[in-house]
């Protein structure tokens, strides 16, 4: 920036703060350390926080603020130049048991046993593209313009997706997620999960699931799809690094293989969620989507209390706890998309316009809310007004699947990103 | 009811129990051979991360007496209110040194080249408090 500076940054995020400093290029940069956490302190005790000491140097703190901005910098710390970084050799030779073991020691799984990436499998797995081994297919960070982007190749995706237990037909699907440059494991403290809704004739060439336990572990290409996310973002992106890269508080069991949908196009009242994006129904598209997470949607405000379930109402009320950071992904049965048509929403926008207008906020309690720094709402909105909750329509996104065994829907309070062709990748 | 039907009502697959791991090591004799010790070569699975770039640190102060000190907040939840007890601390104990409070622009990780600007014109130093 040009002039001196001495960043403040709370102990939890020590790892996090050396490492990022060191990969912007600044390896000696003078962070000083408060305890934790700052939020929530009353001003008496922020202030004994600078009054003590340094929790990493255990000197006063606010004498290493003042020395941060005044001594003379040291031979090292007016360095230039470039340091190449180096993610081990390409391959590593041992017993099947002991190469699993160093896998997982390493941070290179996501905990649970993988398939070796032998020569021979990933050759087997190239299979499944057209596209040259060493085209580069993008770039992923552990949270965009917060760590440095690393690059990845068509062989770097294709050994994840061995890893993952994909079959090659799954490879131009994986690739299209990896091309999207969305991490699985968002280094944010949130405990983020990630969505991927997959629409296209693919969904039956590979046998996908998007009928009865469509979101469950019963199908092999949605499950290895979805491994293969988190996989590729381990190891193509240096995502998911506990204090380092991945600060989530809580974690997410999501993370282990994401929210993969295969849109049930078959029985959906409504168009394909790609067709909404600008692609036509016979392409191959994935769309992603990022958030905090998913949760039921039975039992709320507007079902069983009136003789035509009123889903509608029903959604409005499950989106009410959301943060305002993302937006809803509503994701319906079949049954449940078909009693919103017969309630009059006869597509998508329709819907998502009368939940944008009645799914509704006080202005004092969006004034409360995290992040309201971001999002207040004007400054000459009374306290009690009732304002909505998200500020278009385009950030309500639906998505139909599941068996018909009951009108059940869910939503996850996630964004959409972007979309990527499948096809492409073929 | 035979025994194969009832099985399949029952949702179990009838060659699961029916032979199927026998007649799987039969076919393929050497698959049951012990593996355990025989060493295989694996994949690096890793990415390309990008060379780091060394940036030269910003000269710093002889003295902060009579400096502006900009307090920048990133947006976090507390950093405001942190900020300006590090101002007050400052009116305490060292006044002759001037503060100014600042919310950078932005999501958290963006650059704010108004506010750099700013700083660069008006201000001496900075100290940005990040996190929670």
């Amino acid at each position: 920036m040009g002039f001196p500076t001495a960043p403040l940054v709370t102990i939890a995020f020590k790892d996090l703060a050396k490492s990022n400093a060191a990969s912007r290029g600044m390896p000696l940069e003078r962070i000083c350390f408060t305890p934790h956490p700052v939020w929530g302190k009353s001003d008496a005790e922020m202030y004994a926080y600078l009054e003590g000491d340094d929790p990493v140097t255990g000197k006063p703190l606010m004498k290493e603020i003042t020395d941060a901005l005044t001594l003379p910098l040291t031979a090292d710390e007016k360095k230039t130049g470039t340091v190449d970084i180096s993610t081990g050799p390409p391959t590593y030779t041992d017993t099947a048991d002991a190469l699993q073991q160093y896998y997982l020691d390493n941070g290179m799984t996501d905990f649970m046993q993988i398939v070796l990436p032998t020569d021979e499998r990933l050759a087997a797995m190239l299979k499944g593209t057209s596209h040259k081994p060493d085209e580069m297919v993008g770039k992923m960070s552990p949270a965009r313009g917060s760590y440095p982007d690393w690059q990845f190749t068509v062989k770097h995706v294709a050994i994840n997706a061995v890893m993952a237990g994909a079959k090659p037909e799954y490879l131009p699907t994986i690739l299209a997620i990896a091309e999207t440059g969305l991490t699985s494991l968002s280094s944010s403290t949130n405990s983020f999960a990630t969505a991927a809704v997959i629409n296209g004739p693919i969904r039956d060439t590979l046998n996908m699931n998007y009928g009865i336990g469509a979101m469950g572990p019963f199908s092999q290409p949605n499950a290895a799809i979805g491994r293969a996310w988190t996989m590729l973002s381990r190891n193509l992106s240096n995502s998911g690094i506990p204090g380092q890269t991945y600060l989530g508080t809580l974690g997410n069991s999501v993370n282990y293989n994401n929210l993969i949908i295969a849109e049930n196009e078959k029985n959906s009242p409504w168009t394909p969620f790609s067709v909404q994006k600008g692609f036509k129904q016979d392409e191959n598209v994935v769309s992603v989507f990022v958030g905090f997470s998913i949760s039921q949607g039975q039992g709320g405000i507007g079902l069983g209390v009136k003789p035509v379930p009123q889903y509608h109402e029903a959604i409005a009320y499950n989106c009410i706890p959301f943060g305002p950071l993302f937006g809803a992904l509503v994701v319906c049965d079949p049954l449940v998309a078909q009693g919103l048509v017969e309630l009059g929403y006869k597509t998508k926008e329709q819907l998502a316009d009368w939940l944008q207008k009645n799914t509704l906020i006080s202005a004092k309690n969006a004034r409360s809310t995290l992040f309201a720094g971001r999002w207040v709402p004007d400054a000459n909105t009374p306290d009690d007004s009732m304002i909505p909750y998200y500020r278009s329509p385009d950030w309500y996104n639906f998505v139909v699947v599941g068996g018909q065994t009951n009108p059940y829907h869910m939503v996850a309070n996630m964004s959409y990103r972007v979309s990527i062709s499948i096809d492409k990748w073929a | 009811m035979n025994r194969r039907k009832l099985l399949s009502l029952l949702g179990i697959s009838p060659a699961l129990l029916a032979g199927a791991t026998a007649k799987a090591s039969s076919k393929n004799p050497k698959a049951a051979a012990p593996v355990a010790h025989a060493k295989i070569t694996a994949l690096n699975p890793k990415g390309l991360p990008p060379p780091v770039q060394l940036v030269p640190m910003a000269p710093r102060l002889a003295s902060l007496d009579g400096k502006t000190i900009f307090l920048v907040s990133d947006g976090f939840p507390g950093a405001d209110h942190f900020l300006a007890q590090v101002a007050l601390w400052f009116q305490k104990n060292m006044p002759g040194v001037k503060t100014e409070y600042r919310l950078k622009a932005g999501a958290f990780a963006d650059d704010d080249p108004k506010l750099n600007a700013e700083i660069k014109a008006s201000g001496n130093a900075v100290i940005m408090a990040i996190g929670h």
